[in-house]
């Protein structure tokens, strides 16, 4: 699998901040890529050096074959972006919007409303058109920034937190459009989020934490190396349960056990089988990576 | 092109979208228009009558053309500068909102971003002075019309001129502003201050010799007497004609700022056009030199 994204060695400071410390990875064309860290941790730096919006101090980043040094411009109509704020012109109709952030595409006429069409059904927006930007829900607002950033086909999407805050219904709509243009055309998605289930769904995942990859693989690979089992056991009594010698807690209609990994649960089930009438093993959570990483939780962006 | 045709049409819509900027942009004009029906007008009027010989009678038409030629022209001097400001300040606000960044995404040039928002001030500026214009010819054919075809055209010319400068000048300072706070510091000192420091609220010829000398330097206070000139000149010959001396007609016009002196010497009205012209040339040079050089070194 080609890489579409090589970052290496890559460094940024703000004054005495070192926001990005010899940062390397890369990302696999077609991937779902997702990008952990909590406020601070250095993703907007990073992200804004691969749109070009930042110079970096040091470091080396290709996409799609291009250097950000010398084909910028090239590897500017790659890029699609929503930003973790809506940028749009909030005084300007959903059409207006569209029509001048196509236009720096060169996407305009025909072009434009042909590919205006495919979107708008995509992405459900059709009967807004005509409606002001700043007059929108978020969830609609969010769907023209999704929009905007497909609207010249770029080869990437970069999604900084694009569904904090959105209520469920947009957020399985973007996840269906974002699942589909994957599958059909191949596009590589960069997404920081808070959420960690989307975190799970993944192809690759990079955590940083203070400028630095603390750890990086796929979800999987993560779980296996940073967090253990859980064995939900249902029916047994307390009494049955204390005879395994494991830590456990009481929850609802059952106990949960935690085992160090999948082995260990294996043995545990064939030492004591009459405890195990009807259970469940399960891998830990991405916020347990998370958690076991960096040593701070990550929910909804703020540090605990 | 495409681009930045759509880029200008934004711009323009997003001016007059945003009822804020929109609005601001006239606060100066309706300043103007309210010192003049509180007490401006009564003093233009006394100032001319008070220097004519008593011998000589003019009729209030003439009179109210020339006070209504005094009014127009500083309200479309003031409205050419603070317009082109107000307009301007959407390169500042696209900044505060983060709006930059997603056009910065894109793989448009920033010469075709500088070049439409300067474009889309200046037509922005344009619509709404040559509606002042319309309005400002109106009424002075209602109180006294003394002008010709040609102080009509050349009318035009000074406000295109005066329009350019603006928006060249605001253009160079909003490059360093980034906040909302900077939009309206900068905005009240212009639309407070532009209407004294350009001769608009009271002529220059007014100020201490001082101050007349230092406000000779800047290039607006001929734009201010080009439109002056030319929205008053039929008024003061058809005054001639009536029989006012001309003596006492160049008092009035050095007293009104038709006419200007730089350190003594009268400035002709083809070397106010040429200050003003050559002003415009470099204000955009210096605007292209600062986007090139920021653009090397941002």
């Amino acid at each position: 699998m080609k890489n579409i994204i090589q970052i290496d060695h890559l460094s940024k400071s703000f004054g005495d901040v070192k926001a990005v410390q010899d940062l390397s990875f890369h990302v696999n064309e077609g991937e779902l890529f997702a990008f952990l860290g909590v406020n601070g941790a250095g993703k907007s730096t990073t992200i804004n050096i691969l749109c070009g919006q930042l110079t970096k101090d040091s470091g080396d980043i290709m996409i799609d074959g291009y250097s950000l040094d010398k084909d910028l411009d090239s590897i500017k109509s790659k890029l699609g972006v929503v930003f973790q704020n809506s940028v749009l012109d909030s005084a300007l109709t959903v059409y207006d919007n569209l029509e001048s952030r196509a236009a720096l595409y060169g996407i305009v006429g025909k072009a434009f409303q042909d590919r205006l069409s495919v979107l708008s059904k995509m992405l459900e927006f059709g009967d807004i058109l005509k409606r002001q930007v700043g007059k929108l829900s978020g969830g609609q607002r969010r769907r023209i920034d999704v929009a905007r950033a497909l609207f010249h086909k770029p080869k990437i999407l970069v999604l900084d937190e694009p569904t904090t805050g959105l209520d469920p219904q947009t957020r399985k709509t973007l996840w269906r459009v974002i699942y589909d243009l994957r599958k059909n055309e191949n596009m590589t998605v960069f997404l920081t989020t808070h959420y960690m289930e989307e975190a799970s769904e993944a192809d690759y995942v990079v955590i940083l934490d203070n400028g630095k990859i603390s750890a990086e693989g796929t979800p999987l690979e993560l779980k296996n190396a940073y967090t253990g089992d859980y064995i939900t056991i249902y029916g047994a009594a307390e009494n049955e349960i204390r005879t395994l010698g494991t830590e456990y807690e009481a929850i609802k209609d059952a106990y949960r056990l935690f085992v160090p990994n999948t082995g260990a649960a294996t043995q545990l089930i064939l030492k004591y089988p009459d405890v195990f009438r009807d259970y469940e093993i399960t891998k830990g959570k991405m916020d347990d990576v998370f958690l076991a990483v960096t040593g701070k939780k990550l929910l909804g962006g703020i540090e605990k | 092109m495409s681009t930045v045709f759509a880029l200008i049409k934004r711009n323009i819509k997003l001016f007059f979208k945003d009822k804020g900027m929109f609005f601001t942009s006239l606060i100066t004009p309706a300043i103007l228009l309210v010192l003049y029906v509180t007490f401006l007008g009564k003093v233009y009027r006394e100032s001319f009558t008070s220097g004519l010989p008593k011998s000589l009678s003019l009729s209030d038409n003439m009179i109210n053309g020339l006070v209504g030629g005094q009014l127009i022209s500083s309200i479309l001097a003031v409205s050419c500068v603070t317009v082109a400001f107000c307009a301007n300040f959407l390169v500042v606000q696209d900044k505060v909102n983060g709006t930059v960044k997603d056009l910065r995404i894109s793989p448009v040039r920033s010469s075709s971003l500088s070049i439409s928002y300067y474009i889309a001030s200046l037509i922005s500026t344009l619509m709404i002075c040559f509606v002042a214009i319309g309005i400002c010819l109106a009424y002075l054919s209602f109180v006294g019309w003394y002008m010709s075809a040609t102080d009509v055209i050349l009318l035009f010319l000074d406000v295109l001129l005066l329009a350019l400068f603006g928006t060249a000048l605001s253009s160079i300072i909003n490059i360093y502003l980034s906040t909302q706070g900077q939009i309206s510091a900068v905005g009240t000192i212009i639309s407070a201050g532009y209407g004294f420091i350009c001769g608009a609220y009271m002529p220059i010829s007014s100020f201490g010799d001082g101050l007349q000398k230092a406000l000779s330097f800047l290039p607006g206070t001929y734009g201010t007497s080009l439109v002056r000139n030319h929205a008053m000149q039929g008024a003061l010959e058809e005054m001639n004609r009536q029989g006012v001396p001309m003596k006492v007609i160049e008092g009035i016009k050095d007293s009104l700022d038709c006419n200007l002196y730089f350190f003594g010497h009268h400035v002709e009205i083809s070397s106010m056009y040429m200050i003003l012209g050559i002003t415009v040339v470099i204000l955009i040079g210096i605007y292209i030199l600062i986007n090139f050089m920021r653009k090397r070194n941002p």
